[in-house]
């Protein structure tokens, strides 16, 4: 069973992470087998629902497509991600949902220096956590993205 | 804001190809009045792409767009016809049609409740007994209003909003590009689930140039060129395999022909590679039936990358997976983009699967590829402010080697195209360009004689 209080300190370290750049610390609240699917919408009221056979915005299945994700904005040879975007995660709602589920909703403001905007990504993730030794993981992040109209760049970490 | 004049429009475009010069006036990137003109002349001068056939399976099934700055629903009636019709109520203006794919027999207006069948007519007019309306106002076509041309060729839907040629004619030899797309599924092309809209601060024409430009893909997606060649290597499970992992045609160690472009007439292109036949293609487990189908020629020429545009506004990029694109100018500064995931019907799910993680790995914005494009063409509008040096010097490269008509690998294909250029993989043609802007001014000229 997983408090309410695990969770939000999971999903708030979470947050953190992205927003501080700590990549390797946001990594490490992955299992290395975790699923990470943001999906795509069928029309304007349903999410696409089957990864296999239906887009997605962004579907991995297994930590090291995540670590690939991190090593491209770090990397230096992306147009997209020099500079990269500030960002602040806001994640509110929390609650604990069955035994290993946890739903949230989230609002991502995104500062963009070079082009002097802003925009706020927001929606719900649904989690499925499970303990790794004294550890409590991701096994799984969906992010359901609500305002998917999005001006050229939508990377992981502003999400 | 004073409107432009033809001789002050035409002279955007510098072509003096026997000089061995083509040029574009970067205010044609940047101007609120050539904007205007382009929605005008361009966009609702002309054939445009409105959407696919397959979005609207059933009778009554409709789907909306715009064709320029004007509201368009397509809509299949109850024989199974396709229409396209302005999505405005005839009564003041309304939308019709509200959702961007959906069904209905009958469309009630939502303001004051007309009601269109889905062939367009008007059924009803609400209380029109008790109307007190004129003779005037009875003998009146209250039916929405048809698009003046629309044409499907192979699923592909296409309208216009004045009298133009016919679509045979305005796709010419270029149509067969669309077959190689057509014919990759024995029932045709469907769209995958789930669309995919972004936005871009630059002007239209940047994307129609980026389709079809060689010379930035190693420049702009290291990152992702980089990525690709560590999976191939690494061989994990669960890592996205790509056809660029599988081929170097876009690197400097090859040699010879490894691809090339085709200019079209009416502004259509296409920048082509050669690919070879490996898993990591979608069509590969289908690859015998497409040869006994259609020839081993014909279907390597499926497999090859082909990044397609048919002017002003469809793209059918086909590398590692398969995009379609809807280019819909807002601003001149802003441009939204709509895309789908473009697949032969029917084909295999392991083949869906790889067509769909390839797809989101390159094309999405999310992804890793096209945010470094669009980065880039938001970089490209700002440096467009420059009236020291006005001219684009990006249409160059292959200026000497290009050739009128086909070459060998058009013959393949029993297709004629206004020039080819084969050629290595550093050659990267900018030629190509120039029936975007031949197209592009022979529609301004066209409307604004018309409007004179």
């Amino acid at each position: 069973m997983i408090t309410r209080a695990e969770a939000e300190d999971l999903i708030a370290r979470e947050s953190l992470a992205l927003d501080r750049c700590d990549w390797d610390g946001w990594l490490a609240l992955f299992t290395e087998d975790c699923c990470y699917w943001m999906p795509s919408w069928r029309d304007e009221e349903t999410p696409t629902q089957d990864p296999q056979s239906e887009l997605s915005l962004i579907w991995y299945q297994g930590r090291h497509n995540l670590e690939d994700r991190v090593w491209r904005v770090k990397s230096g040879l992306s147009v997209a991600s020099v500079p990269l975007m500030r960002t602040s995660h806001h994640v509110s709602n929390i609650l604990v949902e069955g035994e290993d589920r946890v739903v949230a909703s989230f609002a991502v403001h995104v500062h963009n220096t070079k082009r002097r905007g802003d925009h706020v990504f927001f929606g719900r993730y649904e989690y499925r956590l499970v303990r790794e030794g004294d550890a409590l993981k991701i096994a799984e992040k969906k992010i359901l993205l609500m305002n998917d109209y999005i001006p050229a760049v939508a990377d992981f970490y502003m999400l | 804001m004073q409107a432009m004049i033809w001789e002050e429009v035409k002279a955007l475009v510098d072509d003096r190809i026997d000089d061995g010069w083509f040029s574009v006036h970067k205010r044609a990137f940047t101007a609120q009045e050539v904007f205007d003109l382009e929605m005008r002349h361009v966009f609702e001068g002309g054939w445009v792409f409105l959407g696919m056939a397959s979005q609207l399976p059933n009778s009554h099934d409709y789907l909306t767009t715009t064709v320029g700055r004007v509201p368009v629903v397509v809509m299949r009636d109850g024989e199974g016809a396709l229409g396209a019709y302005i999505n405005a109520c005839t009564h003041k203006g309304a939308l019709i049609c509200h959702k961007r794919t959906g069904s209905g027999r009958l469309h009630v207006c939502r303001y004051h409740s007309w009601s269109f069948d889905s062939a367009g007519k008007n059924v009803a007019v609400k209380a029109m007994k008790d109307g007190a309306y004129s003779d005037a106002f009875k003998a009146f076509d209250r039916n929405l209003v048809r698009l003046a041309a629309f044409a499907d060729y192979r699923g592909f839907l296409f309208g216009s909003l004045v009298e133009t040629c016919p679509i045979e004619e305005h796709l010419g030899e270029a149509r067969h590009m669309l077959d190689l797309a057509a014919d990759q599924g024995e029932d045709g092309l469907e769209l995958v689930p789930g669309e995919v809209i972004f936005t871009y601060d630059g002007n239209w024409k940047l994307q129609l140039e980026n389709c079809a430009d060689a010379y930035h893909f190693t420049s702009a997606h290291p990152s992702y060129l980089q990525l690709v060649e560590k999976r191939r290597r690494e061989e994990k499970a669960n890592s996205v395999k790509s056809v660029w992992g599988e081929n170097s045609a876009w690197s400097e160690i090859t040699e010879g022909v490894t691809g090339g472009t085709y200019a079209f007439e009416e502004g259509h292109v296409v920048n082509w590679q050669i690919i070879p036949l490996s898993d990591t293609v979608p069509l590969a487990d289908r690859a015998e039936i497409l040869a006994a189908r259609h020839g081993e020629k014909r279907r390597d020429w499926m497999v090859n990358m082909r990044n397609v545009t048919i002017f002003p506004n469809m793209q059918i990029a086909e590398n590692a997976s398969s995009q379609l694109r809807i280019i819909r100018p807002v601003a001149p500064g802003l441009t939204e983009m709509r895309t789908f995931c473009i697949a032969p019907k029917g084909e295999s799910s392991e083949a869906r699967r790889k067509r769909i993680r390839n797809y989101e790995d390159f094309f999405n914005p999310t992804g890793m590829a096209t945010p470094d494009d669009t980065v880039s063409y938001a970089d490209c509008q700002d440096g467009h402010a420059n009236p020291s040096q006005p001219w684009i010097l990006g249409y160059s490269r292959g200026m000497t080697s290009v050739q009128q008509g086909a070459d060998a690998f058009a013959d393949v294909l029993n297709m004629t195209p206004d020039r080819s250029q084969p050629c290595g993989s550093q050659l990267c043609d900018e030629t190509l360009f120039h029936s975007y802007y031949r197209a592009w001014l022979a529609r301004l000229q066209i409307g604004m004689e018309r409007d004179a």
